[in-house]
């Protein structure tokens, strides 16, 4: 057996190298419209010159996401995929428990029309939705910026404001507290209810929760992924109902559990069909 | 391993090694310090600022698994993560994230999500309006069925889009609305949560509204530009390997630098 094994081992070799000939065959056959493929050089952390990001340890930055220059994030906070807060030309300063939502964009302004520059002040437990674009602003606690949002220069967002999805909020324009400001230009659309108040606490809370699976997901090595990957191969054919009416009860491998606390509480009747 | 290559080659072991020890120190006193009124960011020496990996394109989320069909075209820096189901002929271009952490995504036969779009699920709507899920009986999943054409730099939020529509660029659509099918949305529409679109019908604007109906020839090309981009995304699909030859760059980076391969 033990020559078996290592004439089938040769063969196997054999048909690797040849392959790796074979690619470089079809390279040469390209010629220069050849794609020669790189390491990703996109870099989430980076300096410029010498403003470093400063981003606590608790703190969920996704991978595609880039904090660039001078950045303070407190602990809780999340910056989603495809983010980018560029702090070349001034501060940024987020505070915890905040999250920027997915292709967000946060920029501060060196000098703008007025004159007066501010840095970029982003406070505890504020949610930034989807693709907002924040420029020079201050954005108190417990805020609710909406998805798709654009704050110019100098907005100051009060505490438990609420900026409507898709609006565009001109420049020095104050958002105060407790009101829902929308549409382009951003107006007064109504008062915020105690329960959308209460809404956007809990929203936020939830946030970090999920920010704390992505953040273990997005940090795996090769070898943990790998692994993961033959254990939800192996457990997907086991269908709960089929066993259970054989009468098998099946753990579910503990690396495929999610936290309870991901998510939040069933308020609805109605169930959406999900395998969790 | 390439991380580590180009950190050393870059600055010089001792210098990298006496900046860590800086940097557990400050930790250490961070944490030690009582704490201040003012913004106190411990950071994590460990923290990876670049990853020679880059950002993974499929992030499973415990049991749940992306699934992308075998003749779908998913742009390279595309993130699906959690539940989401991209079907047959479909695309995602580049810079879309699909996160499908609290509920489901699907996106259905030959339909796109285009540039930089953004599309989530939520586990269900803001307080106030929780009912509207179950007067319409919408999930609070997101669904794009077949032959839609999501314009670049949409926001989709739980919403369900049925078959043939265009969405315009740069378009959000919040919790629970409905397109239904054959209709088509302008650019930069915004659709507050819970609206419906009628069918065969423009809506735009912010929020959106009735414009006109749809001619006959215009929804007969719906589906058309849903398959055209299709084509256009199989030319990207073949410019990809099966599987990545980066080896060959790492194997360039040990020889110059003179590490045995």
């Amino acid at each position: 057996m033990g020559t078996l094994g290592r004439a089938i081992y040769t063969v196997g070799k054999w048909i690797r190298g040849s392959g790796q000939a074979l690619d470089r065959v079809g390279s040469l056959l390209q010629g220069s419209h050849r794609f020669e493929e790189h390491l990703s050089r996109h870099r989430t952390l980076m300096n410029v010159f010498d403003k470093s990001p400063l981003v606590d340890k608790d703190v969920f930055v996704a991978p595609s996401a880039s904090v660039l220059g001078d950045v303070q994030i407190g602990k809780g906070s999340s910056i989603w995929y495809g983010c980018v807060l560029r702090g070349d030309v001034n501060n940024i300063s987020v505070g915890s428990g905040t999250n920027i939502q997915d292709n967000s964009l946060v920029h501060v302004a060196k000098t703008n029309l007025g004159g007066k520059v501010s840095p970029t002040t982003i406070g505890d437990n504020v949610t930034v939705g989807h693709s907002a674009v924040i420029h020079g602003c201050t954005v108190e606690d417990d805020a609710f910026v909406g998805m798709g949002a654009t704050l110019l220069d100098g907005v100051v967002v009060e505490t438990h404001a609420m900026v409507a999805a898709g609006s565009i909020v001109k420049e020095n324009t104050r958002i105060p507290s407790r009101e829902v400001w929308g549409g382009n230009p951003a107006k007064f659309m109504r008062k915020l209810t105690d329960e959308e108040i209460a809404y956007i606490s809990k929203s936020a809370e939830n946030y970090i929760n999920l920010a704390h699976i992505h953040a273990a997901e997005n940090s795996k090595s090769f070898d943990e992924i790998e692994v993961e990957r033959a254990l939800r191969k192996k457990y997907a054919r086991k269908d709960e109902d089929y066993d259970s009416m054989l009468g098998i009860v099946r753990e579910t491998p503990a690396e495929l559990i999610l936290p309870d606390n991901v998510l939040p509480e069933k308020t609805t009747t109605r169930v959406p069909t999900t395998h969790y | 391993m390439a991380t580590s290559i180009s950190r050393s080659s870059r600055r010089g072991v001792a210098s990298t090694l006496i900046r860590r020890c800086f940097a557990a120190e400050a930790a250490l006193a961070a944490r030690t310090e009582p704490p201040k009124p003012k913004l106190t960011v411990s950071p994590s020496p460990d923290r990876v600022k670049w990853d020679y990996r880059g950002q993974r394109q499929i992030i499973p989320l415990g049991q749940w698994l992306p699934k992308v069909a075998v003749d779908a075209y998913v742009a390279p820096n595309v993130v699906l993560a959690g539940q989401v189901t991209v079907w047959d002929g479909s695309s995602v271009w580049n810079g879309a994230v699909l996160r499908g952490d609290l509920n489901k995504i699907t996106l259905g036969f030959c339909s796109n999500v285009q540039e930089r779009c953004v599309v989530h699920a939520a586990w269900s709507s803001p307080t106030g309006l929780p009912f509207i899920f179950e007067f319409t009986g919408l999930p609070a999943e997101t669904l794009i069925d077949r032959y839609v054409t999501v314009g670049a730099y949409s926001l989709l939020r739980s919403c369900t889009i049925e078959p043939e529509c265009i969405i315009g660029q740069h378009s959000i659509l919040m919790e629970g609305s409905l397109v239904e099918t054959r209709s088509i949305l302008e650019a930069g529409s915004v659709v507050p949560p819970g609206r419906r679109i009628p069918s065969g019908e423009l809506w735009g604007g912010n929020p959106a509204r009735f414009i006109r109906t749809l001619t006959n020839e215009e929804t007969l090309e719906i589906p058309k530009l849903a398959v055209a981009i299709n084509h256009l995304s199989g030319d990207y699909f073949s410019e990809f390997l099966p599987y990545s030859t980066v080896y060959l760059e790492v194997e360039k980076f040990k020889k110059s630098l003179g590490i045995t391969v």
